[in-house]
């Protein structure tokens, strides 16, 4: 189920909150309210009762109540009083209805009870009312003073009403100040929002930070950081592929120059065969560059946590690489010397690529050595060293182990991105690749990076 | 006509060299930028084709220091670099055409051709001499429509002394221009070749100067 919005839920959750707590203060507020005024309505009950039970009723007859009732009548502005507010009969002891206040009290039963009591009055609302029955002080007569129950009821659930205005009005002015607050302080986060969804794929500038709340600003920064690394990340891809378009320009240009050449010796076998030659040689090399260009590829897209760990016999793999480039060897006349032992900088490694990694250095030893020299392949748990002979100049070390350089001038079908393999593949294994050129002879080291902040990340 | 080719790809460099020599050119080719720069000062080319990535000496700054010291050969430069920056970069360092990798073969020999024509302002497609018609592109000779069946290195001859009407040609000029480093050249070659084109073409064709050399002889 979709999640409200941060604002919907803010003022739902304030609303039910207000409502509940208002709802609980309305309550208590009506219970209290309700105890005082029974209070106040005994005591005034009372009052009445006490005064009207000293009165002499002897001399009273039904004159008198006609006359009282024609009073009663006769009255323009009763002010604001209520039928219910308060009615009062006088009965003889043997409850026969001498007086009574000309309203509500002719319905009046005599029926005394001591004290305060809630009775049902023969009439034809069937309302309880609050009674209280005296003896007149002459002991001749019964006072009866009630009251509706209801009236009651109402005056403090009027009373209770009134003093909850204020507060509704106050509620819906903080509801309306809250919906306001909210909206004002998401508002940049929706600015932010349409700045985003407008933005172009490639534009990687950061999203500015200004007017936005503390709260958002951490996961503002960690996005603006994350943007940084995918912009880097996309500028090597594109390089790379720039650089890969490029690199495949001089194999092909070889490819289309020798096929051209083909075409023109149709009439010379001689120079036919050897374009042949050259076309198979120069599709040979693009296959290589080809196959070194996924190789790379698939290093950098895969993260070195999703590949599969696994104890690496060096002398292993040392023996079937030499054995696989033994023709090379031999026609070149190198000899090689091995030191290997049981420990390396690489004990646990994916078993591929730490062949891939071997075999393009034993490749461009090989490859690069002068004739009749000596290869030099030591495996110690410090590194895994490749020394040989190599006609390298200082300017062209320097620029070893950089994506598609090849120095200038070589005879051999090289792609240019043996040692960049190599290179991210010691990375992926915590280990770094260093080279040392000295007096023509040339050293690769690959050892465990010990520095603590390296991270073996693409 | 006799070409410089300095490029250091073997594959490229090689088929470059076959596949012009199949297309009529003379060509000597360089890997190395120090020996195919100090190779313009040796021997006269007609054009040169520079590959700027080069070990030694890089293209461009051998094509400065040619321009420099007033060398006014034809350059085309052949390279992977296709951007139009590194196009204008090596125009403006003295290069007379730009080709990108990879490129046709026939393409370069037509490029060649164009530079070398522009180079002698000739803007005919064709050379001419008297009722003589040199068609450079399809290497043959027509003499009053006549068709004339001419020798490889005749045919070079007479392009040569076509381009260079009322100029004297000494005789190791004309094998410099005509031979390759790789080719043996005997001592009476040139005269051969001069002797069989007067032979099919007339003897006023060409003109001895004793001791001097050859000169293309009056329409």
């Amino acid at each position: 189920m979709k999640k409200l919005s941060l604002q919907l839920r803010l003022i739902l959750s304030f609303l039910v909150i207000s409502l509940g707590v208002g709802l609980c203060a309305g309550l208590m507020s009506w219970y209290e309210t309700k105890e005082e005024m029974d209070e106040f309505f005994d005591t005034y009950q009372l009052n009445l009762a006490r005064q009207l039970a000293s009165a002499d009723w002897n001399n009273i007859n039904h004159k008198t109540q006609k006359k009282t009732n024609e009073l009663i009548e006769a009255l323009d502005d009763d002010g604001e009083e209520e039928e219910e507010a308060i009615a009062f009969a006088v009965f003889t002891k043997q409850g026969k209805m001498i007086f009574n206040d000309g309203e509500e009290g002719k319905h009046f039963v005599f029926s005394p009870t001591s004290g305060f009591a809630n009775q049902q009055i023969g009439h034809k609302k069937k309302n309880k009312w609050r009674m209280i029955w005296l003896e007149s002080i002459d002991g001749k007569f019964y006072v009866a003073v009630g009251q509706e129950l209801d009236f009651r009821q109402e005056a403090s659930l009027e009373m209770v009403l009134q003093s909850l205005v204020p507060w509704s009005v106050g509620l819906l002015f903080l509801i309306t100040f809250t919906l306001f607050l909210v909206r004002k302080e998401l508002l940049p986060l929706k600015k932010m929002a349409k700045t985003l969804s407008n933005r172009r794929g490639d534009d990687f500038s950061e999203i500015d930070t200004d007017a936005l709340p503390s709260e958002i600003l951490p996961i503002v920064d960690e996005m603006n950081d994350l943007l940084e690394r995918i912009e880097s990340m996309v500028k090597k891809e594109r390089s790379f592929i720039s650089d890969a378009a490029h690199e495949l320009r001089t194999p092909l240009a070889a490819l289309k120059v020798q096929l051209d050449v083909l075409e023109l010796s149709k009439e010379d076998e001689k120079s036919f065969n050897k374009a042949s030659q050259n076309l198979h040689q120069g599709i040979e090399r693009s296959a290589h560059l080809v196959e070194q260009l996924l190789a790379l590829s698939r290093l950098e897209t895969n993260h070195p946590s999703k590949i599969a760990l696994k104890q690496i016999d060096w002398r292993k793999i040392s023996h079937e690489i030499l054995t696989f480039y033994q023709p090379k060897i031999l026609q070149k006349g190198l000899r090689f010397e091995l030191q290997l032992s049981d420990a390396s900088p690489i004990e646990q490694g994916n078993e591929i690529l730490c062949v891939l990694m071997l075999r393009n250095l034993l490749a461009n030893a090989i490859l690069y050595s002068p004739e009749k020299s000596e290869i030099k392949l030591k495996i110690t748990q410090r590194a895994i060293t490749l020394e040989n002979l190599c006609a390298l100049t200082s300017k062209d070390f320097a620029r070893l182990g950089e994506r598609f350089f090849r120095p200038s001038g070589q005879k051999e079908m090289g792609s240019g991105l043996g040692l960049s393999i190599v290179k991210k593949i010691a990375e992926i294994h915590t280990c770094v690749v260093n080279f040392t050129l000295e007096k023509g002879l040339f050293l690769v080291e690959v050892e465990r990076n010990n520095d603590k902040n390296f991270k073996n990340l693409p | 006509m006799r070409i410089l080719i300095l490029e250091d790809d073997m594959l490229i460099g090689d088929g470059l060299m076959v596949g012009l020599q199949k297309l009529g050119f003379s060509v000597d080719w360089f890997t190395d930028g120090l020996e195919g720069k100090e190779a313009l000062y040796q021997a006269p080319y007609e054009a040169v084709v520079l590959d700027l990535g080069l070990p030694g000496e890089d293209g461009i700054s051998i094509l400065k220091e040619w321009r420099a010291k007033s060398r006014k050969e034809p350059v085309l430069i052949l390279t992977a670099q296709g951007d139009v920056e590194q196009k204008i970069f090596g125009l403006e360092s003295g290069a007379d055409d730009y080709l990108t990798k990879p490129f046709a073969l026939a393409e370069v020999a037509a490029r060649i051709k164009a530079l070398v024509r522009r180079h002698h302002n000739q803007l005919d497609l064709v050379l001419r001499h008297g009722d003589l018609i040199f068609n450079p592109k399809t290497r043959t000779v027509t003499s009053a429509s006549q068709n004339i069946m001419l020798a490889p290195k005749e045919l070079l001859l007479l392009e040569l002394f076509l381009l260079n009407k009322g100029k004297v040609l000494s005789k190791t000029q004309l094998e410099e221009k005509l031979y390759t480093w790789q080719e043996e050249v005997s001592s009476n070659a040139i005269e051969v070749h001069v002797h069989n084109l007067r032979k099919k073409l007339g003897k006023n064709i060409i003109k001895t100067l004793n001791k001097i050399g050859y000169l293309l002889g009056d329409e």
